[in-house]
């Protein structure tokens, strides 16, 4: 795809996009926000996994961070919203930058170790503990009434839906931004990382540099997607950022197609709209005698089944299965009528 | 001076714990090349298993050690079928792919047994743990009293790392397993039966880690997260083996369980514990980087 039309799919995408949840009642459309603020979640580990093959668990905490950075920033020093972001973003990046030090020495396994150690000390202890009231706002956490996100008002419940366009706009120019950056210079180097670190090293590629940028970069992406979650709920509390959420995004971002930036808009929505939807409608009787309630746990029980069963048959993901497969077809097709019009 | 004492108990005795849990792990890895992070979760279910027949089956005529014995036996044997189970349906088909493959189809199988244990069990609830011995019976060493449950895993650990490496030395499948674990090709070649090594690890692994479930349950908040979660204590304690090391497992997990004990005499928080023992994993993958671990990123 040439710049031009990428850059007209992306306006098309959210011109639909940013309407549809209008006609929603209010739970659907907080669905919709925080399918971004997941969706972005899995951006990141696109960027990390997906470009440069380092093994995350804890980008949940990464968004946590961001969210509790801007609710502190909104609650304690009285800032605007947008300043919230800027500096949650910023928070994230930095602990980001904090995370890939290690990473500098580890790989793989190892270091999936290491970002599950991180994600349990912030689930426990950071996001949890009395000595950090200052940042997480106490037990009670942080309230966010409103904002005024440049100039357009929204919350968590009669202006939702503004929270959500900001978001959607902001979803598809990273998304954007992610594709253009897979081929640029930073890009190429990422790759080379992936496929082979020693290999990249040897040619020039400083591995310090561009694992730390990596990483940097990655919670960036988490902590904005993360920022908004105080806006879209109403208020912060550790539970949402918690190690299973973690656990959670990488099995769904492995799910989708970790290589693929629509798998994150795919996997965001999946990880948002399908338990509420479950939980919504997924209680009454079967045949007229056997009830049934679906509850959260078996929405995370599918997940673990679905991510054993894929990794099994389709290890490139759905999306990346759908895309191959789409792209095989295509070229099949294109050479039969190839061949239809060379015989006519 | 007692108070010290009294922590050295308690932090002996998470310790065991810790180094149970890790000794599955070190079997599993070296066996079968799959670095489970679903150990602490397999050890939750079956403890729960045991917990099911232990508090809810409740016959009147029984005595209650036999009720103990067999509610113990129950989730040992389930532990025995689910590592079965696992291998069968799930982990016999990647047995080519790469390590980090392994690794997130293992945390698919957390995902699962998590939420199906908080299906049954429901989550964050607070559960009676299982005494093996009585909670009445204790001794007075020095002054300190020591629970006769902190002695009998403290044995069971050290009994079982080294009844585990004598299986493991002596044994036709303990060499078998060794065999595989350094090279599977070259064992299949010399007619190891590689499927058969892989089953009976993940059933031992599975049943030490229901052995470590059921013994902690005095010791811990037991609800389904948390055994769950002490999977990171157990891969700080089997990184300090090199993930290969059976006696040095157990000797990282009574060191750790100690680190982690000893703050509290200070420091008042549930969750310091947690920054431990990711201290404790940093620094032993930065100095010492663990034998047998993948070198390519993939």
């Amino acid at each position: 795809m040439s710049h031009l039309t990428r850059l007209l799919v992306a306006v098309a995408a959210f011109l639909v996009l940013a309407w549809i949840p209008a006609g929603l009642d209010v739970g659907l459309k907080f669905d919709a926000a925080l399918s971004l603020v997941w969706g972005f979640g899995i951006l990141s580990l696109v960027l990390l996994t997906g470009y440069v093959g380092q093994v995350s668990l804890c980008q949940a905490t990464f968004a946590g961070v961001g969210a509790y950075a801007a609710g502190m920033i909104v609650n304690t020093f009285h800032a605007g919203y947008v300043v919230g972001i800027v500096v949650g973003v910023v928070a994230a990046f930095a602990l980001g930058l904090l995370v890939g030090l290690p990473a500098l020495r580890l790989r793989g396994i190892t270091l999936a170790i290491v970002t599950l150690g991180i994600a349990l000390v912030f689930d426990k202890y950071v996001f949890q503990d009395h000595l950090f009231d200052w940042f997480t706002g106490g037990s009670a956490g942080w309230r966010v009434d409103g904002a005024d996100l440049l100039g357009l008002r929204a919350d968590s419940s009669s202006h939702l839906l503004a929270a959500y366009e900001v978001l959607l706009a902001l979803f598809i120019l990273t998304s954007l931004l992610m594709v253009n950056l897979h081929q640029s210079g930073a890009g190429r180097r990422f790759r080379a990382i992936r496929d082979s670190e020693l290999a990249a090293s040897t040619m020039g590629v400083s591995l310090t540099r561009y694992k730390l940028l990596a990483f940097g970069l990655s919670a960036a992406i988490a902590g904005l997607g993360g920022s908004f979650y105080p806006l879209v709920a109403g208020s912060v509390s550790p539970q949402p950022f918690w190690v299973f959420t973690s656990l959670q995004l990488a099995a769904i971002a492995v799910l989708m197609g970790v290589r693929y930036v629509p798998a994150a808009a795919l996997g965001g929505f999946f990880l948002a709209f399908v338990p509420d939807i479950l939980t919504r409608n997924g209680h009454g009787t079967f045949l007229g005698r056997y009830s049934y309630d679906i509850s959260y746990d078996w929405f995370s029980l599918a997940l673990g089944v679905l991510l054993i069963v894929q990794l099994i048959l389709l290890p490139d993901g759905v999306w990346g299965d759908i895309h191959t497969r789409a792209a095989k077809m295509w070229s099949g097709l294109r050479h039969r009528t190839e061949r239809q019009v060379s015989l006519a | 001076m007692s108070e010290f004492a009294a922590y050295t108990v308690i932090g002996l005795s998470l310790g065991a714990i810790f180094a149970l849990a890790a000794l599955g792990i070190v079997l599993i890895y070296r066996a079968t090349g799959v670095l489970n992070f679903a150990h602490g979760a397999m050890g939750m279910f079956s403890t729960f298993v045991a917990w099911q027949v232990f508090y809810r089956w409740e016959p009147s005529w029984l005595p209650g050690w036999a009720l103990t014995a067999i509610a113990v036996l129950v989730g040992l044997a389930f532990a025995v079928v689910l590592g079965l189970v696992l291998e069968l349906a799930v982990f016999q088909w990647v047995r080519t792919r790469p390590p980090i493959t392994k690794a997130v189809i293992t945390i698919g199988v957390l995902l699962a047994l998590q939420s199906a244990a908080s299906l049954i069990w429901k989550n964050n609830q607070y559960h009676l743990p299982i005494y093996i011995a009585p909670q009445t019976w204790t001794f007075q060493v020095a002054g300190v009293p020591i629970g006769a449950n902190s002695i009998v895993i403290v044995m069971v650990a050290i009994g079982l790392a080294f009844g585990l490496a004598a299986y493991l030395k002596f044994t036709r499948m303990g060499r078998a397993m060794r065999a595989v674990s350094d090279d599977p090709v070259s064992a299949a070649l010399w007619a190891v039966p590689v499927g058969k090594v892989g089953a009976v690890s993940w059933m031992l692994g599975s049943f030490i880690a229901a052995v470590a479930g059921i013994l902690i349950t005095p010791f811990i908040n037991f609800d389904t997260t948390s055994l769950t979660l002490i999977i990171i204590d157990a891969l700080a304690a089997a990184l300090i083996g090199g993930l290969v090391s059976l006696p040095l497992t157990v000797l990282g997990g009574f060191v750790l369980g100690l680190l982690e004990t000893y703050p509290s005499i200070w420091i008042q928080s549930l969750g310091f514990s947690r920054l431990i023992a990711l201290l404790v994993i940093v620094g032993v993958l930065i100095f010492r980087a663990p034998r047998g671990m993948p070198v390519a990123s993939r």
